[in-house]
């Protein structure tokens, strides 16, 4: 019965995300806007510098940032979102499990980006054709171990971003960039003079190790095998965010429930 | 006289709506990060083909900083009318404007000129951060120079840039005064088109024509030409002569700008749609 309960709250969670995106299709010029004109002009920037090989890497990078988008937009910042439109406190009332409406969330995230990342994918390479030599079994793996871990931190952040009011957007605008510059989504990270610590902070963040792993099979033709450690990482990210969102929500749910702030919707 | 009363009176609201949540330090802080990191990804990118390819060259380098930080700082501001009508459906804000004395345009170029200042400030702490940030990550030096003279004359084009700006958002505003669904689409694509059409990171003769003809002539590719001749040591061009254009074009585009959002919001007015959150 739980389980039934849960896998019906996941799927009912996931379907109002899809449907939002697929009962609109021209919802994808919304999501697209950013990752397709980013790519498209370091894609030129690539090329305006003699470095035509490496315009793969804009594209590969606007893809992965519509799903980094989606994590901050449509995860982290959901429940706040939620809260203001009072739709928290029926999440919290109902018998529905937070942790299949976050997983729901995520799948339809995940089904919900798909048009526009495959979108920035046609045309950039219709455009600059760059040169690729995928392993696609590795591709595939590395892909969506990436996207499973990248929502999964979603998934703690949205928990965080529980106790934040009308700061949330700035700090959602603070951290798009950065991460993605930290992360590597255009170029290879590896090849800048980080200092250790930026470096390590970097390694942190799913993303990081999911270029890097995605660049590697598909640019490079590396199997499994070769990116085995990037696997192993990427699993164990998503399996200790997924379960350290669990904990921070039910320890912020406690909190909020106990100063009486749960219903509240605007700060 | 209340005109210029009522655009402060704006100004001050738009600078409390981005500041009123924290201190001024803290939110300038956080809106500093975001463009640090996107100019150094633009310039780390520089840095890499060239690099590969074996023709980095400092001058280069300090185009695309300059550029990368500038475009930012348009898309940042430009934007704002067209938000500040958005946003002020839901909050019920932007129909408090309409039946107040004075007509939403005052309303509209206060919250624009709070965010340029705003944007002026992010954006140059931004170039002055990407810069030293690269400086160090790729080991060069950057010919920048930087004089009161050269940093005046930066204020000087970020001054007369914001007719071009303004422009922008008021022709963006007479769509979004109509918008229901696709608007909060539009800072990305006002962003994204500047990107790749404002000679921001590449010249714009990379663009096919009749694409780059166009861009070549627009108000925001002339004023980041200016800052670079004001900016970075042997830059080609006059500054007074890219500045002029930027002025002209810019008045083109605030006179458009202007007769487009009073058309729309006459027709909004008729139609009974001022206040429409949903269609």
């Amino acid at each position: 019965m739980r389980a039934s309960l849960w896998l019906r709250t996941a799927y009912a969670r996931m379907w109002v995300r899809t449907k939002s995106i697929y009962g609109e299709p021209l919802w994808v010029v919304v999501t697209i806007g950013f990752p397709l004109f980013t790519s498209m002009a370091l894609s030129l920037l690539y090329k305006s510098s003699n470095a035509s090989q490496y315009t793969g890497f804009a594209i590969l990078g606007g893809v992965m940032i519509s799903f980094w988008g989606n994590v901050l937009w449509s995860m982290a910042s959901q429940f706040m979102w939620d809260k203001q439109a009072g739709l928290f406190e029926v999440y919290i009332t109902s018998p529905a499990p937070i942790s299949a409406i976050l997983v729901g969330m995520s799948l339809g995230g995940v089904l919900g980006t798909a048009p526009s990342a495959a979108l920035v994918a046609l045309i950039g390479w219709a455009l600059f054709n760059p040169a690729i030599s995928p392993a696609w079994p590795a591709v595939l793996v590395v892909f969506t171990l990436t996207l499973a871990s990248l929502y999964a931190m979603g998934m703690a952040l949205s928990s965080l971003y529980l106790v934040y009011g009308r700061e949330a957007d700035s700090i959602n605008e603070a951290l798009h960039e950065p991460v993605s510059f930290l992360s590597g989504v255009y170029f290879p990270q590896q090849m800048l003079n980080f200092p250790a610590a930026v470096q390590i902070a970097a390694s942190l963040i799913p993303l990081t190790i999911g270029m890097d792993a995605l660049r590697r099979t598909l640019f490079s033709g590396e199997g499994l095998q070769q990116i085995s450690f990037h696997i192993g990482v990427l699993a164990l990210m998503a399996a200790v965010l997924l379960v350290l969102s669990q904990k921070m929500l039910k320890l912020l749910e406690e909190r909020g429930r106990r100063a009486g702030t749960i219903s509240v919707r605007i700060r | 006289m209340s005109y210029v009363r009522a655009l402060v009176a704006s100004a001050w609201a738009g600078w409390q709506r981005d500041f009123g949540w924290t201190n001024p330090i803290a939110g300038l802080s956080l809106k500093t990060i975001g463009p640090i990191a996107s100019v150094l990804a633009a310039s780390t990118v520089y840095w890499l083909g060239s690099s590969a390819a074996r023709s980095f060259d400092p001058t280069n380098l300090a185009y695309i900083l300059v550029g990368a930080a500038l475009y930012a700082h348009v898309a940042a501001y430009s934007w704002v009318p067209s938000l500040a009508i958005t946003e002020g459906k839901w909050s019920n804000v932007f129909t408090q404007v309409y039946i107040s004395p004075k007509s939403s345009p005052p309303y509209l170029a206060g919250r624009c000129l709070a965010s340029f200042a705003t944007s002026a400030i992010t954006s140059g702490g931004s170039l002055v951060g990407a810069s030293v940030i690269s400086i160090y990550l790729f080991n060069t030096g950057l010919p920048f120079v930087l004089t009161p003279v050269s940093i005046g004359l930066l204020v000087v084009a970020l001054v007369v840039n914001i007719f071009a700006s303004m422009g922008l958002g008021f022709l963006l505003s007479a769509y979004t005064i109509f918008a229901t669904k696709f608007e909060w689409a539009l800072p990305v694509y006002v962003s994204g088109l500047l990107m790749v059409f404002s000679g921001a990171l590449f010249p714009v003769t990379l663009l096919p024509w009749p694409v780059s003809a166009v861009a070549d002539v627009l108000p925001f590719t002339e004023f980041i030409r200016a800052a670079r001749v004001a900016l970075i040591a042997g830059y080609p061009g006059s500054f007074w002569y890219y500045l002029g254009l930027s002025f002209v074009g810019g008045l083109v585009f605030l006179v458009l700008g202007l007769a487009a959002y009073a058309a729309a919001e006459h027709r909004a007015r008729r139609l009974g749609v001022v206040d429409r959150k949903a269609v």
